[in-house]
């Protein structure tokens, strides 16, 4: 029997960080969507579908899995949704054929391979349509990501669902005199060649606290759980609270609520970022701050495909894609969404709710940058000092970014540009 | 009416704020004119407006000099060049 991971047609409610990644590939906790399934069946073979321009960047990541081939459905499957939160469910690979529906959303189906090849097609989309008009339908109940907010708001139970599937808990890094655990020293875990240095607070009142291995925490530090922080990243007197997570190889200060930082991103200095998103390669600069509360308290409104939607939360930060680079004192309003390779620049206001992808904003109106391929080198820069190097394949996918945001792009640049004059 | 290179030419004055008899064919936008980042962008959002046109950022980024800038706009008026 196979595991079948997909992405659904939802995947534009997760813009700007699934420009660049498939929905099951963000970050819920201390592990992707895709890495919780992968962990609930380890001995399974696997194939993955999602859409055609994120194929050559995502088959790189997982070196050796099938990635949007139809040929690998070709044994009994068990198909899943990678946007569901894959904590506590019921969803088993043994039993009779089925499909799991939720708020009319397939969750899952389990085909026998009799059944699969009676329902070829040639997408799988089709192939996926195909199954559920054959198969018994099933309503099941599980935590179906819908929207990013829908991320950090989980992710404390899912910092504590990863913690408690961890191989092996403990200390095993070094934890200087001074380091203080404020609470139950079970719910930590400190990996190997990690440094917790003095006069660090982690506390585990809320929840449990998971730091991955080679990670430096630097006097000053104070960690709530439930938090996580991955593999390499450094800390710097940073005031991490209740429901974070940041991902591998990220340089963190200031102070983080109910945030995720994908990975390889910086946020070195002070500023609060607070029910965020942020993609990876992001630098924000010294004092970058988003609001995340209406001073009404009321629902926080967000763009989705152009569109203003109501989040019906009143917790909502903001969400950076891929590449972005604030300068100093950027001030981020709630529900602020900005696309991948933008260079925002501080002019004193908050800047606008939405900003599309590979432009700038500066004298407070968002403007065309130089271009992608001037972008590429800072890119490749950057990357290089975390000595990463950005593939043909990641140029490839953010020159299809380019072509396929220039419309809006271009509106809203004409847009800013009439309404300042 | 002014021909495209008069209005190119135009633009780069008002624009980097210099003087017209400065900007000459060969005159370099960043080292002879001293049009540093942010001043490249206005640069190209001021010519959009001019030409009322929307520009490919990589294909204007191209451009280097003043000569080439009346030769890249008389080409996307002949409609040699790439819009976006």
């Amino acid at each position: 029997m196979k595991l079948c991971i997909f992405e659904d047609e939802t995947f534009e409610n997760f813009y700007p960080i699934t420009l660049t990644r498939p929905t099951f590939d963000l970050r819920c906790g201390h592990t992707l969507l895709y890495e919780k399934i992968l962990r609930a069946f380890p001995d399974m073979e696997t194939c993955f579908f999602l859409r055609p321009q994120l194929a050559p960047t995502f088959r790189k990541k997982v070196e050796g899995k099938s990635v949007n081939d139809l040929s690998a459905l070709n044994d009994d499957i068990l198909m899943i949704n990678g946007r569901t939160l894959f904590m506590d469910t019921d969803i088993q690979a043994e039993g009779d054929e089925e499909i799991g529906i939720m708020d009319n959303t397939l969750v899952y189906a389990r085909v026998k391979k009799q059944t699969l090849d009676k329902c070829r097609a040639d997408s799988f989309e089709a192939v996926l349509k195909n199954i559920k008009q054959v198969l018994q339908k099933k309503e099941t109940s599980v935590i179906l990501i819908s929207y990013l907010w829908e991320l950090f708001h989980n992710n404390g139970k899912a910092i504590e669902d990863d913690f408690n599937k961890l191989p092996q808990k403990g200390i095993f890094g070094n934890m200087a005199e001074g380091a203080i655990i404020y609470g139950d020293r079970s719910k930590v875990h400190i990996g190997k060649g990690t440094e917790i240095q003095p006069h660090t607070i982690i506390e585990t009142a809320g929840g449990p606290v998971i730091i991955d291995e080679d990670v430096t925490v630097t006097p000053f530090t104070r960690i709530e759980g439930p938090c996580s922080i991955g593999k390499g990243t450094i800390l710097f007197g940073t005031k991490l609270r209740e429901g974070s997570s940041i991902g591998p190889v990220c340089r963190v200060g200031g102070e983080i609520e109910e945030s995720i930082i994908h990975g390889y991103s910086n946020k070195y200095h002070d500023g609060f970022l607070g029910h965020a998103y942020i993609g990876e390669w992001v630098n924000l600069g010294a004092l970058t701050t988003n609001s995340d509360l209406k001073n009404d308290y009321g629902s926080v409104q967000v763009y989705i495909k152009g569109q203003l939607f109501d989040t019906n939360d009143t917790k909502v930060g903001c969400f950076i894609g891929d590449y972005t680079k604030t300068s100093i004192g950027i001030l981020l309003n709630t529900g602020t969404s900005i696309g991948v390779l933008c260079i925002l620049v501080a002019s004193g206001g908050m800047l606008p709710k939405y900003i599309p992808s590979l432009t700038w904003y500066y004298k407070g109106k968002i403007a065309k940058g130089y271009g992608l391929e001037t972008m590429l080198e800072t890119v490749k820069t950057s990357m290089n000092r975390r000595k990463k190097e950005l593939t043909e394949e990641d140029i490839e996918l953010l020159r299809y970014i380019k072509r396929a945001t220039q419309d809006e792009r271009n509106t809203i640049v004409r847009k800013a540009r009439t309404e300042n004059n | 009416m002014a021909s495209t290179e008069e209005r190119v030419k135009q633009v780069i004055a008002k624009q980097l704020n210099v003087d017209i008899s400065d900007v000459k064919d060969e005159a370099r936008f960043i080292e002879d004119l001293g049009a540093e980042s942010m001043q490249s962008l206005e640069l190209i959002a001021a010519f959009e407006e001019e030409f009322d046109m929307s520009l490919d950022e990589d294909e204007a980024g191209k451009v280097k000099t003043v000569g080439q800038a009346v030769k890249f706009f008389e080409d996307l008026l002949e409609g040699k060049g790439n819009l976006t």
